[in-house]
């Protein structure tokens, strides 16, 4: 385990220098830091989707305000957009704490349709209110004015400042999962009450567990913005958005440390493809594949690739045992 | 008194499931609730665990009343339960499921899993340490759920049940379980209804019907009360029995 993820680790940091012989190697980088940043969007929701079982479908409020505030900064006072980011985080903390007192007592679906109703009322909002752009969205520089507007040309600048987050996010989770608070979320996932009998404070933990992954969503929301230049609503508080990080993390495995980057290595290419192929037609093409992977998962795999990948070696490793044993 | 309830009750609608209920426990006593069917006394068990708030009465643990207090607070104060139907965690391995108990009082994983690992051994679960819960069958199952709330340190066990299910060799190694839990100073507080269990266990029996306290005492006066057979096996058959 150690050993894969020593070559994971420098599988990532080469990849940028691994595609750049090829001659499609602004592309082929440009999609590798995307896959990055569906990753670190998908980990963040981990945490309170994956390790704590509490299934929000509206993360994307917290991948707006995280996308929205470093535009706004730029556009209201022409300040770098680098400044909005931990006004993102702090407003994504603020509504974290006001939706998770009342939503986080409501149990499965109903915590689930909760989270869709109020991202979506923000979402409306935010259409309809001039100082957020509106409908039109808002713009960040179109000119670098310094290194501090973080504009680049290249995606690989990119690529390397999103592995640094992701690698962040990795390593407080891992840290997380190992520590109480892992055993508890995981323990609340499996049953509230027996949980709570065995004096886990349900709530509490519930909610620290929302607020920080609230705040990496929100930080990968920003990223988002830093390097599109663009945000509107649809973009940075559709459900789309909230979907897409359900799907990512479910597909690789939710509640497992590296199943968000492993469905952010499928499904990125697979838009990527159909966005290529189709051209403008792909939205409708992306909600179809969304569903279609839905329905397999939930039917076949409930917890994710990994888990059918841990299956299938420590299968593997059993029958190996087993051949040892009666040698 | 460890734990004092006084004048519980608790009313789903109009359906009083518990009527005006007292429990006195002392401190290192092993206390049977028996009853019917629909007698009250699960619900009666769940107002002192703390998963029910009752609808009047008042219940104290220790100096502390908790009468209304949530669950996760009873089980700091040092009350435990476990669960009628097993509630074990499916996806978290033997010491996993332990672990979560004994973080209440061990905040450092280290020290957690120490802890857990001592009552893994002491509950005859060691072997299947590493497997998930999923695997187990009804009576792991129910080992597992009291190392689990023992992990806790808890001064008062509740057990829903605990025995309910198993075949009667297993009965025979989970009262010898449940005599070496209260040997350790532990007081228990145990629903059952394996008649068994209880004149083997308990030094002190609660008769419930119909959200009442019908009878108590010593188990063998208690079984040959004529209010407690009829309350078992209908009116008429109680003076039948006696005879």
């Amino acid at each position: 385990m150690r050993r894969g993820t020593v070559a994971l680790a420098a599988a990532l940091l080469l990849y940028p220098w691994l595609v750049s012989g090829t001659g499609s190697s602004a592309f082929l980088q440009d999609m590798g830091a995307n896959v990055l940043l569906a990753a670190l969007g998908a980990a963040a929701w981990n945490i309170v989707g994956g390790y704590a079982g509490q299934i929000s479908v509206g993360h994307a409020m917290f991948f707006g305000a995280g996308a929205y505030l470093p535009l706004l900064f730029f556009h209201h006072w022409q300040l770098p957009p680098i400044l909005g980011v931990p006004a993102g985080i702090a407003v994504s903390l603020v509504i974290a704490v006001l939706i998770g007192f009342p939503t986080l007592r409501l149990l499965g679906h109903y915590f689930s349709m909760a989270t869709i109703a109020v991202a979506e009322l923000l979402r409306i909002i935010v259409s309809n209110w001039d100082l957020a752009g509106a409908a039109i969205g808002v713009q960040g520089p179109a000119i670098s004015r310094g290194w501090w507007d973080l504009i680049f040309r290249s995606a690989v600048p990119y690529y390397y400042i999103f592995l640094a987050v992701l690698a962040l996010l990795l390593f407080v989770t891992w840290q997380m999962q190992r520590s109480r608070i892992g055993y508890y979320l995981r323990s609340i996932r499996s049953g509230e009450r027996a949980a709570r009998s065995l004096g886990v404070p349900v709530r509490r933990y519930k909610l620290y567990a929302l607020m920080l992954s609230a705040t990496f969503t929100s930080l990968a929301g920003s990223l988002y913005a830093l390097k599109t230049g663009f945000i509107d609503p649809e973009s940075g508080l559709g459900i789309l958005v909230s979907v897409q990080l359900v799907i990512t993390a479910a597909l690789g495995g939710a509640g497992t440390l590296f199943g968000p980057l492993l469905g952010a290595v499928i499904l990125v290419p697979l838009q990527t493809a159909t966005n290529t192929w189709f051209g403008g037609g792909g939205t409708g093409l992306t909600y179809i594949i969304y569903g279609g992977i839905i329905v397999l998962i939930a039917r076949f795999e409930p917890g994710g690739l990994l888990e059918l990948w841990h299956r299938h070696i420590s299968s593997r490793f059993n029958k190996r045992a087993e051949a040892r044993d009666a040698a | 008194m460890l734990l004092s309830a006084e004048n519980v009750s608790k009313s789903f609608g109009s359906f009083k499931a518990v009527a005006g209920a007292d429990l006195q426990v002392a401190q290192g006593e092993i206390v049977g609730l028996i009853g019917p069917n629909g007698a009250g006394k699960s619900t009666f068990f769940n107002c002192i665990a703390g998963d029910f708030a009752p609808s009047g009465g008042r219940i104290s643990f220790d100096g502390h009343d908790v009468t209304d207090a949530p669950a996760e607070a009873h089980a700091r104060l040092g009350i435990g339960r476990t669960f009628q139907i097993p509630a074990t965690f499916e996806d978290m391995t033997i010491l996993e499921n332990v672990m979560v108990g004994a973080f209440l009082r061990h905040a450092r994983r280290g020290e957690a899993r120490d802890r857990a690992l001592e009552v893994i051994e002491m509950t005859g679960l060691k072997e299947l340490a590493g497997q998930p819960a999923r695997n187990l069958g009804t009576p792991g199952r129910k080992r597992l759920e009291i190392a689990r709330v023992l992990a806790t340190n808890p001064r008062l066990l509740l057990l829903d049940e605990a025995l309910a299910g198993l075949t009667p060799t297993e009965v025979q190694r989970a009262i010898e379980l449940v005599r070496s839990i209260h040997q350790s100073g532990v007081t228990i507080v145990i629903v059952e209804h394996i008649m068994e269990v209880i004149l083997n266990l308990a030094q002190r029996v609660i008769v419930f019907n119909q959200g009442r306290i019908i009878a108590q005492g010593k188990p063998q006066d208690v079984v040959n009360e004529e209010a407690v057979i009829e309350a078992y096996l209908g009116r008429g058959h109680g003076r039948k029995a006696a005879h």
